[in-house]
């Protein structure tokens, strides 16, 4: 089952006849690159952040990923960067390095070269520096000894002593170097990754032809779930494939390709354009590795009954576009796709290629709503989406999907056709969200109790009336 | 100042236990542990695990050649089960493999057979059973029956407090290889050196001095590496022991929540008696601690509970009983704080529901009852420099808090969407080992015939800066400056009968050591010194690594005197000892000065709660905090911080869930959340008080554990945003204070508690 995949490991080349499904940071670690740490293997304490680097449009593009869940078969002609990587010859430090020291961003020091990683690849990839910003480029690392707040000084004396580092045009990478923050073999990294043959994906993927046990992208979450039946499975990778990775506007229609990952869809200017508040609710989705690993089409098919993306699409009310071998394809609606837990209606050999959804009509109004025991990389305990039509003061269309209160990932049926036609009221509203509690059944688990989840859900929907409608409907309206 | 810990830190080049370099022919280990929380073993078939190519042995308990015995306080815990199991993933078998992923093959297809046992998860329960880990212990001052008549009022009610996962990023783990002559070498990630090897000593039935063991340093501890690293120690020397072969063993994150204790959660009852005008005349209190299946360090956790019971006021009449409950849980250990939480959230609850009942702010009540010099504890101790009052005083005037809780009433009158709360907590923890004897430390220093020193002392450092603190006491009296200094890691060999690196007392006991050390070798330099230059040792000193005298230089430079000293002939090496004087406490009577001094301090809390969704986020946490002097501002304020944070996560997000079967539901980071960059208060401002520590070394004061318990004030924070929303109601006091529960005391009614809010209703 090895592979031989090849990749520039911080300044080396490495040739690697391994096994594609095992992750780069056991990879990493057994070649006594041993700053890279494993705290969780499950993508939630950020401890193997590395750095992941591809050559796009003759640039090579960075983005920090969790190094616990990716696997192998996923780095083929890229650049990974570990903080051994990032030192400077000698004992010099980094800005970013000093910065950490003169504020004791470190205590016991084993999520230290996380952090480190993850705010040398924003300045890595950030077009400001920002300090709000610069704070969220750590939000998938957990440190237990400091509270942050050291942290986030260190990051805020990076932001403010730097501040026009972000002026570089185009020069970015080489006054990056000149600085300090990353060593000057980066700058070769372009030209040496172009020397690495690409196509060497693409015949991997044939080779696995026919026999994949597993279709895996981004991989954060089945190496969350099963790691090592991943070790001895037949895996088709799909994350690199070109063909279904792309948002793109058509006829009407939005199609998100089923390999773009959660932080495409955020960065999407289409997206933007027709959901402005698109970063409110993603952001509350993973952390920024997870998001730059985690694509649209693994979300959706791992069906779990609370996955956001999944709540987001199907508030969209959006379609799944299947393939399977044969490229022969088939469409469901997202919100007949689930059949029971965990369950969907794709057959073994289909993938996901993309989904779409229609445009909405103008005036229209959409929210999403998360809340979990953390605010930021937390599973929901409830989540849902509203996309409201709106013809004067009556309901033209509306979709509403609920996560976290059934078995599978829910779409409110009963209570779109209720609300179908009604002039808003806060009377109407209100029974809306009755009529909610009647087509759910959640469990009791370590994410709260049933009953808490059928009040949260209704809160929710209380809650996409409250914020679009502030006009019709307050708070007030909706105590005890 | 340097931390040259944290050079290394942020470059990536601090050693762990999993980054040592370990020869080819290394085996892994992983744990078996048993899938139900209470039984009899009737079968445990292990032929299909052993038959995986790659696997080179598994051991259970009938291959321990020594005691299968690791209890510390009680001896009442085996290493692997014999024949009963007590808690789910109670570890019964040690897999042996060629690689980690073999020996996890391997270890699930192990087939166990047990007979299943009731299963107690709940202290009241084990209680109402009589199963309990030892006779429940009572400290009394004053009288409190002859006190009740006295109160104007009298406040009965019950609190739970939540447990609390350590969650050191870095697992649980050791390294263990046989040396010659029958002995063995142990890194391990322990805070206690001494606990392993003697826990490695007696399994194995060897002498302790043919075990080394050796700590580089530890990815966290909190607490849950003082007694419960000792295991793992263990089994990875038994496999090594047995197979002689170097054996690593760590724990993947999944099996260290499973198998490891946590903060022991408390269910407790307690009565407040009360002037009218808020002095507090009486308290009792009953606290039911959920131990777990063995004692581990239980019963301290509980003394230090019962020591703490009343915070930082002077109640005169205390009577205050522990009862260390025996459950089917992983037995509950040491976490930063050690018991003192928990008792502290008890008194706070009174006070809270007293203030509700009375009508008078919480903080008056606090503010009106803070202990005052010589006022006596319940356990006999007196206060002296107590600083309560002062800090408390410092705290209103340096942060303005009663214009802030003015801005809030205003804000909550505006607004409806979110409501904000505040919450102030005192603190008074008190500073030793409650067991007198565990009060010793030993330093050994050498000096090198170039000038470079090497220390090594019994504290493992973990992140809380010890080294750096003893380093700079080193510097200091040696008159050299720190990058001539290097810190050695903590090694049984070296350092002999070490306590564990706890109870915030590592630099406290260690730096004296280290100071008596260093005195030692500057004195046998300063005579050197003064024959070199035929002056009196009276007029010389060291200073910035040269001798002078009369504080002026001299042309003898450290590496030029150190080379002459050691060519007359005079050590260059020098081992010292220190145990805390004038302390002791008497176990019958439960009376005596238990503590060398106490840490105080005052905080001030606010919180902004999404009445929409009951989400919170805390926005303000301001403190003075009486750190005594400092031997690093850095390092002390980074304790503070991380303390409060790790308090407040206590309260708030972190919620230790097991089912009733005894299963761990939260047994993932994803399920079981810390708090998080997003989660620091924007506005967090710790101030030093300003106060020396008289008999502190170098008039600091012990940091690690007390400024934990400001956090307490989260919980009290948030629920008074909830009245806010919710005015005239009284709620249930249990934490941690979830989203959830924030949620449902907004709009539900199943948390409500009926007396009080009934109480208040008829004072109204």
């Amino acid at each position: 089952m090895n592979r031989t995949i090849k990749f520039i490991l911080n300044n080396e080349l490495i040739e690697a006849d391994v096994n594609p499904a095992a992750v780069i940071l056991d990879f990493i670690r057994d070649t006594h690159l041993t700053a890279t740490k494993e705290g969780c293997k499950e993508g939630d304490c950020g401890a193997c952040t590395v750095l992941i680097g591809e050559l796009k449009n003759n640039e090579v593009v960075y983005k920090s990923i969790n190094s616990c869940l990716f696997p192998m078969g996923n780095i083929h002609g890229k650049h990974v960067v570990t903080v051994e990587g990032i030192n400077q010859p000698g004992k010099e430090l980094t800005p970013i390095q000093k910065a950490f020291v003169d504020e004791g961003a470190s205590q016991c020091g084993f999520c230290t070269p996380g952090f480190i990683i993850s705010l040398t690849g924003y300045l890595i990839t950030s077009d400001s520096l920002d300090a709000k910003e610069a704070l969220y480029s750590m939000d998938g690392n957990i440190c237990r000894c400091t509270g942050h707040n050291s942290i986030i000084r260190a990051a805020e004396r990076i932001t403010s002593n730097f501040g026009t580092l972000a002026n570089a045009n185009g020069t970015k990478m080489k006054v990056l170097a000149d600085n300090k923050f990353i060593p000057e073999y980066f700058l070769t990294i372009k030209d040496r990754l172009a020397k690495i043959d690409r196509a060497e994906i693409q015949k991997n993927k044939k080779d696995n032809n026919g026999a994949s046990n597993y279709f895996v992208s981004g991989g954060s979450d089945l190496f969350v779930q099963i790691p090592d039946v991943m070790m001895k499975s037949n895996i088709k990778f799909l994350y690199d494939i070109p063909e279904i990775k792309f948002i793109r506007e058509e006829n009407g229609n939005i199609l998100i390709g089923s390999t773009s990952t959660v932080n495409d869809v955020l960065n999407s200017k289409i997206m933007q354009k027709y959901f402005p508040s698109l970063f409110e609710f993603i952001e509350l989705f993973g952390s920024i590795p997870i998001r730059n690993s985690a694509t649209i089409g693994g979300n959706l098919n791992n069906a779990s009954p609370i996955g956001d993306m999944t709540s987001f699409f199907m508030g969209l009310n959006s379609t799944v576009v299947l393939s399977d071998q044969d490229d022969k394809q088939r469409e469901i609606p997202l919100r007949d796709y689930y059949l029971s837990y965990k369950k969907t209606d794709r057959k073994p050999d289909e993938y996901m290629k993309y989904l779409y959804f229609k445009i909405p009509t103008k005036p229209y109004h959409f929210n999403f709503e998360k809340v979990s025991k953390r605010t930021y990389l937390d599973i929901a305990s409830v989540n849902s989406t509203m996309l409201i039509e709106m013809n004067g003061n009556t309901i033209s269309d509306v979709h509403i999907s609920g996560g976290g209160v059934f078995a599978t990932p829910l779409y409110l049926r009963k209570t779109r056709e209720f609300l179908l036609n009604k002039t808003l009221s806060i009377e109407v509203i209100k029974e809306a969200a009755e009529i909610s509690q009647t087509e759910i059944a959640p469990i009791s688990d370590a994410r709260g109790e049933a009953d808490y989840k059928k009040l949260l859900l209704k809160r929710l929907i209380l809650s996409h009336f409250i914020k679009l409608f502030p006009e019709i409907i307050s708070i007030k309206d909706t105590v005890l | 100042m340097k931390n040259y810990d944290i050079i290394n830190h942020v470059r990536g080049e601090s050693q762990f236990i999993d980054d040592l370099n370990v020869p080819s022919g290394t085996l892994y280990a992983t744990v078996f542990g048993s899938p139900i929380a209470h039984g009899k073993i009737l079968n445990l078939d292990l032929s299909e695990a052993l038959a995986i190519k790659g696997v080179k042995d598994i051991i259970t308990y009938v291959d321990i050649p020594g005691e299968n015995q690791i209890g510390g306080i009680i001896q009442d815990e085996e290493l692997l089960a014999e024949h009963e199991v007590h808690f789910m993933q109670m570890p019964v078998a040690v897999v042996i493999a060629e690689s980690e992923f073999i020996a996890r093959e391997a270890s699930r297809k192990i087939k166990i057979e047990i007979e299943p046992y009731e299963v107690i998860i709940d202290p009241r329960e084990a209680f109402a059973k009589n199963k309990l880990i030892a006779p429940p212990r009572v400290f009394e001052g004053g009288n409190v029956d002859a006190a009740w008549e006295q109160c104007d009022i009298i406040i009965e009610g019950d609190c739970d407090s939540g447990g609390q996962e350590h969650l050191y990023l870095e697992t649980q783990g050791a390294y263990a290889y046989p040396v010659e002559g029958g002995s063995f070498r142990i890194v391990s990630s322990t805070q206690g050196p001494t606990a392993a090897q003697r826990v490695a000593s007696k399994v194995l039935g060897i002498p302790m001095n043919k075990i080394e063991v050796e700590v580089l340093r530890l990815g966290g501890g909190f607490g849950g590496k003082e007694d419960q690293a000792s295991p793992w120690a263990a089994m990875a020397v038994l496999a090594a022991y047995k197979l002689n072969r170097p054996v690593k063993l760590i724990l993947p994150r999944h099996d260290d929540m499973r198998m490891t204790g946590k903060r022991h959660p408390y269910s407790s009852d307690y009565k407040l008696g009360l002037k009218a005008d808020g002095t507090m005349l009486a308290y009792e209190a009953t606290f039911y601690q959920n131990a777990g299946a063995s004692a581990d360090l239980s019963p301290a956790v509980l003394d230090r509970t019962l020591f703490h019971a009343a915070n930082a006021y002077h109640i005169p009449n205390v009577k205050v009983t522990g009862v260390s409950c025996k459950t089917n849980l992983p037995s509950n250990t040491a976490f930063r704080g050690f018991g003192g939480p928990q008792g502290k959230f008890v008194i706070e609850a009174a006070i809270f529901k007293a203030s509700e009942i009375m009508g008078i702010p919480a903080h008056e009540i606090q503010k009106k009852n803070l202990l005052s010099e010589m006022d006596e504890f319940h356990f006999g101790q007196k206060a002296k420099h107590c600083r309560a009052k002062i800090s408390w005083e410092k705290m209103e005037d340096e942060f303005k808090v009663y214009d802030r809780i003015k801005a809030i009433e205003k804000f909550n009158s505006e607004n409806d969407l979110t409501k904000k709360g505040y919450a102030f907590m005192p603190i008074c923890f008190g500073i030793s080992f409650t067991n007198t004897l565990m009060n010793q430390a030993s330093a050994l220093i050498n000096i090198y015939t170039d000038g470079s020193v090497t220390f090594t002392t019994a504290a493992v450092e973990m992140g809380q800066g010890v080294n750096a603190k003893i380093r700079e006491v080193i510097s200091r009296v040696l008159g050299i400056s720190h990058d001539k200094i290097k810190t050695e890691p903590t090694n049984t060999s070296r350092n002999a009968n070490t306590s564990p690196t706890a109870a915030s007392s590592g630099a406290d006991l260690n730096g004296h050591a280290a100071k008596i050390a260093s005195s030692m070798l500057k004195d046998r330099l300063i005579r050197s010194a003064a024959v070199e230059l035929k002056l009196s040792i009276y007029e010389l000193s060291i200073e910035n690594d040269v001798v002078c005298h009369k504080g002026v230089p001299t042309q003898l430079a450290w590496a030029d005197l150190i080379m002459r000293t050691y060519n007359k002939r005079i050590s260059l090496q020098q081992q010292a000892f220190y145990a805390t004087p004038n302390i002791f406490f008497d176990r019958v009577s439960n009376k005596g000065d238990a503590f060398f001094y106490h840490v105080y301090g005052s905080s001030y809390i606010e919180v902004t709660v999404d009445c929409l969704k009951g989400t919170y986020q805390f926005d303000t946490v301001k403190c003075i905090h009486d750190f005594g002097d400092s031997l690093n501002e850095v390092v002390d304020i980074g304790q503070a911080e991380g303390a409060i944070i790790q308090g407040l996560g206590w309260m708030t997000l972190e919620e230790i869930i097991y089912n009733k079967d005894g299963r761990l539901l939260t047994d993932l980071l994803s399920t079981y959340k810390v708090p998080d960059i997003h989660f620091a208060p924007k506005d967090m401002d710790v101030r030093f008080l300003g106060l020396t520590n008289p008999i502190g070394i170098m008039g600091t004061k012990a940091i690690g554990e007390p400024p934990l318990m400001y956090g307490i004030g989260g919980y009290f924070a948030i629920m008074n945003a909830v009245m806010a929303f919710r005015p005239g109601v009284s709620f249930k006091i249990s934490s941690p204070y979830t989203a959830e529960k924030v949620l449902m005391n907004l709009y539900s009614n199943v948390n409500i508690d009926e007396k009080v809010s009934a109480l208040k209703e008829a004072v109204k």
